[in-house]
């Protein structure tokens, strides 16, 4: 299996405080790769840098051989990554299918077209109400983006997200906030996406963790605590203390 | 049934538009002129206002810009090409955005509205100091040239009833152009970035260059207006540069309603005919405007044109107060 991400040694303070220790880690094509760790381990924090929004201070990031590391936000976008947002970040004031059209427009790189009119864009609006239609968003299609329920934003989120038809697809916590019901159904639905595509996800609920992944790496203090196949995780005695019981530790004193 | 009605109100606002040399005394016409005129250059602002997310305190620099290349032109080659002339305003705007543009669009909010400004009082400093060409507070005059049809006819700039018409069709399919446009993937981009810059970057908007451009769009129209004013007027003056046609874009705009596309014409003539109503009451006619300007801003944030269409709105400014 190739390789088609990684990360070298990473760093990343915040006006001196290291939140990113030193991490490299490498992303397979095609695989579902989920990261986990307690809170503060750097998990958002590393996801920004991979996708641009911040800045390694050190340490390079390789995507598909080509680096990234200095690259802007929308040019490693257009290169295949596409992320979603642990708190929800989709156009509040569009409606649901002006959302998922914004992300077909830039997929068929018509974002600095002026010679046509959008809304008569055939291609367009067939490609956008394909997406809605994966994430069974067609009857609220009309609906502005901030009068959704929270778990319908959830999938308008993801949405936006695999309308670019991305290479490799960073979810951000995308059961966040859900019940175990519409938790599941993410689930389903994040199976079903990222069918054929790479997959990076954070995530703190252990049974979509175990359920969904092939290779989890686990954070702690900015640092790869572990990195191996679900089964390895699950017997790595370093993860089980800093961090597998003392969650379940919690839960049980709770 | 809608769609009739919608095409008859056309018709019909079209038809008032095209008989007002018949309907209103001259002085009325005149007006009308400045409306027109302000019309336009309150919607370009709304480009980057309303639909870009951008409040530029200065963007009568370009409007101005636009005066004088028309006044400079007509003063030195009185029979110079009339369009030929318009044509160079809006690129006088277009040069002015794309240079104000680079240092100025990467900053946001408070700080964009500054800079912009501080880029209207480096024009104004030039246009009151460089005496030699612009003449300074005493300004540049000038007579209009009349405007010739291709040989087929020449109509006289010297009857006002030639200048609205003229005005009109200029104003009129420049507004509509920036209507299309607005329809168009690009002006799309434009609101997408405005909605959400960072959502729009990560989904490979590069937000920097489709502000820009609105910029640079914007500067067309600005600078189009700006020549139209100085035509009309047969006259420009370095007062023509300073904050006052900065803040007047601003007043129109918010008073008639940014979240709608026609909201910054329905300021604009609202505000031309209140400021000509009552300075002729009293010469501190601002404070009133003021008045104005506050109680809108309070009380009516959709401005004026949501009395009409209420449901046309969907804006940032309406998501703060929410």
């Amino acid at each position: 299996m190739s390789v088609i991400l990684k990360t070298e040694d990473l760093f990343k303070d915040f006006s001196g405080l290291e939140i990113i220790r030193g991490i490299t880690m490498e992303v397979y094509e095609g695989e579902r790769h989920m990261i986990i760790g307690p809170n503060g381990a750097g998990k958002s924090t590393l996801f920004n840098l991979i996708t641009g929004l911040y800045k390694p201070s050190k340490g390079r990031i390789h995507f598909l051989k080509r680096d990234i590391t200095r690259l802007p936000l929308h040019k490693i976008a257009r290169l295949g990554i596409s992320r979603s947002f642990q708190i929800i970040n989709v156009f509040p004031m569009m409606t649901v299918f002006e959302n998922v059209r914004n992300a077909v427009v830039s997929k068929v790189h018509r974002r600095f077209n002026w010679v046509s009119i959008l809304s008569k864009d055939r291609e367009i609006e067939r490609e956008t109400r394909r997406v809605l239609d994966i994430l069974s968003l067609q009857d609220v299609r009309d609906d502005l983006a901030s009068e959704l329920s929270y778990g319908r934003q959830r999938h308008l989120e993801l949405a936006l997200t695999v309308a670019q038809d991305p290479v490799l697809i960073m979810l951000d916590e995308p059961t966040a906030g859900l019940n175990s019901e519409e938790s599941r159904s993410a689930v389903r639905l994040i199976r079903q996406v990222t069918e054929g595509k790479t997959l990076v996800m954070v995530e703190h609920d252990m049974d979509v963790v175990f359920g969904l992944a092939d290779r989890i790496t686990v954070l702690n203090d900015g640092t790869v605590l572990a990195c191996g196949s679900p089964e390895e995780i699950r017997k790595n005695e370093e993860v089980r203390k800093a961090y597998l019981e003392r969650r379940t530790g919690a839960a049980a004193g709770s | 049934m809608t769609r009739k009605v919608y095409w008859l109100a056309w018709g019909i606002v079209i038809v008032l538009l095209l008989s007002i040399p018949y309907l209103l005394p001259e002085i009325w016409i005149h007006l009308a002129v400045e409306a027109l005129v302000f019309s336009l250059f309150a919607v370009s602002f709304n480009l980057l206002f309303g639909y870009s997310g951008l409040l530029p305190f200065g963007h009568g620099a370009l409007f101005g810009i636009g005066a004088y290349v028309v006044a400079l032109i007509f003063r030195n080659y009185p029979d110079a090409s009339l369009l030929l002339t318009f044509l160079l305003a809006a690129l006088g705007g277009v040069i002015a955005a794309a240079v104000i543009g680079v240092f100025s669009v990467r900053l946001k909010g408070a700080y964009f509205a500054l800079i912009t400004t501080a880029f209207q009082m480096f024009a104004f400093a030039v246009a009151e100091k460089w005496r030699g060409v612009t003449n300074g507070d005493d300004g540049v005059t000038f007579s209009r040239p009349d405007l010739h049809l291709g040989g087929l006819a020449i109509l006289s700039m010297k009857s006002i009833h030639h200048v609205y018409y003229l005005t009109l069709v200029i104003v009129g399919i420049s507004i509509l152009a920036c209507w299309l446009f607005l329809k168009t993937p690009l002006g799309n981009s434009a609101v997408a970035v405005r909605e959400k810059d960072v959502r729009a970057s990560f989904l490979g908007y590069n937000v920097f260059l489709t502000r820009y451009t609105l910029f640079v769009i914007s500067g067309i129209f600005a600078g189009l207006a700006g020549g139209l004013f100085a035509f009309f007027e047969e006259f420009v003056a370095a007062s023509c540069l300073n904050l006052d046609t900065s803040m007047s874009v601003v007043f129109m705009t918010v008073i008639g309603g940014p979240a709608n596309f026609l909201g910054p014409v329905l300021g604009s003539v609202v505000y031309i005919i209140f400021q000509d109503w009552i300075s002729s009451l009293t010469r501190h006619w601002w404070i009133l405007m003021g008045c104005f300007f506050v109680i809108v801003v309070l009380y009516l944030q959709s401005g004026l044109i949501s009395l009409i269409k209420p449901e046309k709105v969907r804006l940032w400014l309406d998501r703060r107060r929410g």
